[in-house]
């Protein structure tokens, strides 16, 4: 499983794990049913606290997305829900915006003018 | 088509020697013959009929054949796997006939199956006979050296923006080797329960104990392998605790990528052939491939390997050489 972070993220940790994972199992590197490697050694490779990755797999529980299963892990459950996948772009499409000193508004009219 | 001559020709000739052999003596065996020996001393503790043994054993020779040739099939391009194959196939057959020379001999003009007594350098011998003959057959069955398997395409890349910090993190379980695990495991513990419980007192525990501590150990060390790249290295932990671990700098790796492999290519399961060309092999299929600037390459069997590769790859084209 590869899991980028942007360490400029002002957004909590938590939350930008649980972002990496939809967004890797989105990418299709995790199919129904996998198993996700441990907390513990994401935690380890993230160099963060291994509670931070429990809480942003629970948060995916609660999405669906995963299952935890008594003595086998977590694993899949779902294909990533393509709204949420979407909204999680849309969230990274903003702060490239603000960066280069666009508003909501302005990415708004950008999209509009899309169609 | 060479070799498969050598191995049926192989075949028919220990077939033919196992059967031919004990039909010359058949005039000064008993029968039925003493075909087992107990660990204990030289008297033997199981007999088969005459026409009984010659057909087990030939069933056993064809059947350890045809596994030995099926398997060597695969990967007969490499090395490893024509050394592997070479000296099982030999090895095997050399020990049936070894076996079966010594079952003769020691039969050979004995009165009852009872007085067939097995002088103790008979076993070492057939084993002594075994390894040379594995040695030599999988010398003179080596072949040319291995071509260095350049990556097929060009290694996978990634691209890393700034300030963005990426992991990869995969494992692979081997399920077979799990299930051994449980097996020993509990299987010693019912064992050191009933013995310690004076259930079962004639159970050796302290002869068991040892090489049961071993497998187990040995399994548990090589049914799961995790690995994890980041900007601080390459990890790859071994067992279902990732401990203990090997740690490799990026800075000594020149190249990743994801390559097939199986367990005939690299001469069977497990921690496989020498520093410099090693292969971790739990399970046939996706393995990712390191080649270390020093010119080695490791081999490791593991899921997701393609995007392990390119993590590797951007991880040192980018915080390596800059």
């Amino acid at each position: 499983m590869l899991l980028t972070l942007d360490l400029n993220d002002a957004r909590p940790l938590h939350e930008q794990v649980a972002g990496a994972i939809r967004r890797a199992i989105g990418e299709g590197s995790y199919r129904p049913g996998d198993r996700l490697p441990p907390a513990r050694d994401l935690a380890a490779a993230l160099g963060i606290n291994p509670n931070t990755v429990l809480r942003a797999l629970r948060e995916l529980r609660d999405e669906g997305l995963l299952e935890f299963r008594r003595g086998r892990g977590v694993s899949v459950a779902g294909r990533a829900d393509g709204r949420a996948l979407l909204a999680q772009r849309a969230r990274e499409l903003l702060e490239e915006a603000k960066k280069y000193g666009y508003s909501r508004d302005d990415l708004i009219t950008i999209l509009e003018d899309l169609t | 088509m060479k070799a498969r001559v050598i191995a049926v020709a192989w075949w028919l000739l220990v077939a033919a020697a196992l059967l031919l052999a004990p039909l010359a003596l058949r005039d000064r065996l008993p029968d039925p013959l003493a075909t087992h020996w107990g660990a204990a001393g030289s008297a033997p503790d199981g007999s088969s009929s005459f026409t009984g043994h010659l057909i087990t054993v030939e069933i056993l020779w064809t059947a350890l054949w045809l596994v030995m040739f099926v398997l060597g099939r695969r990967g007969r391009h490499l090395r490893a796997a024509r050394v592997t194959s070479w000296s099982c196939l030999i090895g095997l057959g050399v020990l049936l006939l070894g076996v079966n020379a010594s079952t003769l001999a020691v039969n050979l003009d004995a009165a009852t199956w009872h007085d067939a007594l097995l002088p103790g350098w008979h076993v070492p011998a057939a084993l002594g006979a075994t390894v040379v003959a594995m040695a030599v057959a999988g010398y003179a069955g080596r072949g040319p050296a291995d071509e260095p398997s350049a990556p097929v395409q060009a290694p996978p890349r990634l691209k890393l923006r700034r300030g963005q910090r990426a992991v990869w993190v995969s494992r692979v379980v081997n399920r077979w080797l799990l299930a051994a695990v449980v097996l020993i495991g509990a299987g010693t513990v019912v064992a050191a329960t009933l013995q310690l419980g004076g259930i079962a007192p004639e159970i050796p525990l302290p002869g068991i104990l040892p090489g049961a501590v071993i497998l187990l150990l040995a399994g548990l060390a090589s049914m799961a392998v995790s690995v994890t790249v980041s900007d601080t290295g390459i990890r790859i932990g071994f067992g279902p605790f990732g401990w203990p671990a090997r740690k490799i700098a990026l800075s000594a790796v020149e190249s990743a990528w994801a390559e097939e492999r199986h367990p005939a290519d690299s001469g069977g399961w497990g921690f496989r052939g020498l520093p410099g060309n090693a292969t971790i092999m739990l399970r046939g299929g996706e393995c990712l491939v390191l080649r270390y600037r020093s010119g080695g390459r490791l081999a490791i069997s593991i899921d997701d390997a393609e995007r392990g590769a390119s993590l590797v790859n951007a991880l040192i084209a980018e915080r390596v050489r800059t």
